[in-house]
């Protein structure tokens, strides 16, 4: 069976959704229904009496088969990153996490070295380790030697709708990996998500494309059918591209042609 | 009854001396729901509430699972 294996555990979905932006809960677990996933990202937030719908944990562990990857989004600095994971896997009892360090409220970019200082620490405390990263493949691969479960570079801004505007380095990270490697930001629409899938990546992080669709569920649905299709495609084996025609039709013999 | 003030959620807030942090979640009405409670950067763990005291200028913090990608 080709699963997605993140430690010892190990997932059919190759899609992972956010639940951020979404106009309602109902209408986020109805797209995480949709989806099929088996992994779902939240964040941490204060309590408020007065928005007790905020707290996502009840309504998602009604779902059957949801493992929780927190992340430590509004962390700006390595040793935020990491008390926000032992709080979310006091909460969670997850052993993921999503490492997101990023100060610059603007662009959102990755801080790569704070994010690399928490992955460090956290990886060797064992938590399995998911770092939202620039697609840098120097990173990638030092991520790789401190024992981060995954590495998820971005293929382009946060909520940018920018799709894999980082493709010809995404292509490097994942030809040097020796772990998965997950795109995380930026995918509009699930032709995005298949041509990563098709490049070569291991699974695909989706939130904003889902939660602002008119119809987040059918979005969903859609991209773990895009999701499919790219992984398939990548392990059936895509054919190589030529600089000149080549026929696929006999161009000899033809009627009133001379043998 | 004396009261002490601590930073909850960043907000200030008075409370009985001698309140637990279980006391203070009844009182916040956290009580209800899963939630991860971290007093001056200290994680207090379910078991640990009932018997875990506040003191005057504690920074308490309550955090539940929201939305996030």
């Amino acid at each position: 069976m080709d699963s997605l294996q993140l430690g010892s555990y190990s997932f059919s979905s190759r899609l992972i959704l956010g639940t951020g932006k979404f106009s309602s809960t109902r209408s986020m677990l109805e797209a995480v229904r949709s989806s099929g996933t088996q992994l779902v990202t939240v964040a941490l937030r204060r309590f408020n009496r007065n928005q007790a719908e905020d707290d996502l944990f009840g309504p998602l562990s009604e779902i059957g088969g949801i493992t929780l990857m927190p992340n430590t989004s509004g962390a700006a600095t390595a040793k935020e990153a990491i008390l926000a994971a032992h709080i979310s896997r006091e909460l969670s009892g997850s052993p993921f996490v999503k490492v997101e360090i990023h100060p610059n409220p603007h662009h959102l970019m990755p801080d790569p070295i704070e994010t690399y200082e928490a992955c460090k620490i956290l990886a060797a405390e064992g938590f399995l380790v998911m770092p939202y990263i620039p697609a840098d493949p120097v990173l990638a691969k030092r991520l790789e030697d401190v024992g981060c479960a995954s590495v998820m570079p971005l293929g382009s801004a946060i909520g940018s709708g920018q799709g894999l505007s980082t493709a010809a380095m995404l292509s490097i990270i994942i030809r040097e990996s020796g772990i998965p490697v997950i795109v995380d930001a930026g995918l509009r629409s699930p032709s995005e998500a298949c041509a990563a899938m098709e490049m070569g990546c291991e699974a695909v992080l989706v939130n904003s494309a889902v939660a602002v669709a008119r119809d987040p569920a059918a979005m969903a649905g859609a991209f773990a059918r895009a999701v499919e299709a790219g992984r398939q495609a990548s392990r059936a084996g895509i054919m190589p591209k030529s600089g000149t025609a080549v026929a696929t039709s006999p161009l000899t013999s033809f009627l009133g042609t001379a043998p | 009854m004396p009261f002490i003030q601590i930073a909850l959620n960043g907000q200030p807030q008075q409370i009985p001396e001698g309140s637990s942090v279980a006391d203070l979640l009844a009182l916040s009405g956290a009580d209800r729901q899963q939630v991860a409670v971290v007093v001056n950067e200290h994680i207090v763990r379910p078991d640990e509430r009932q018997g875990y005291p506040l003191h005057h200028n504690d920074q308490v913090d309550v955090l539940v699972f929201a939305g996030g990608g």
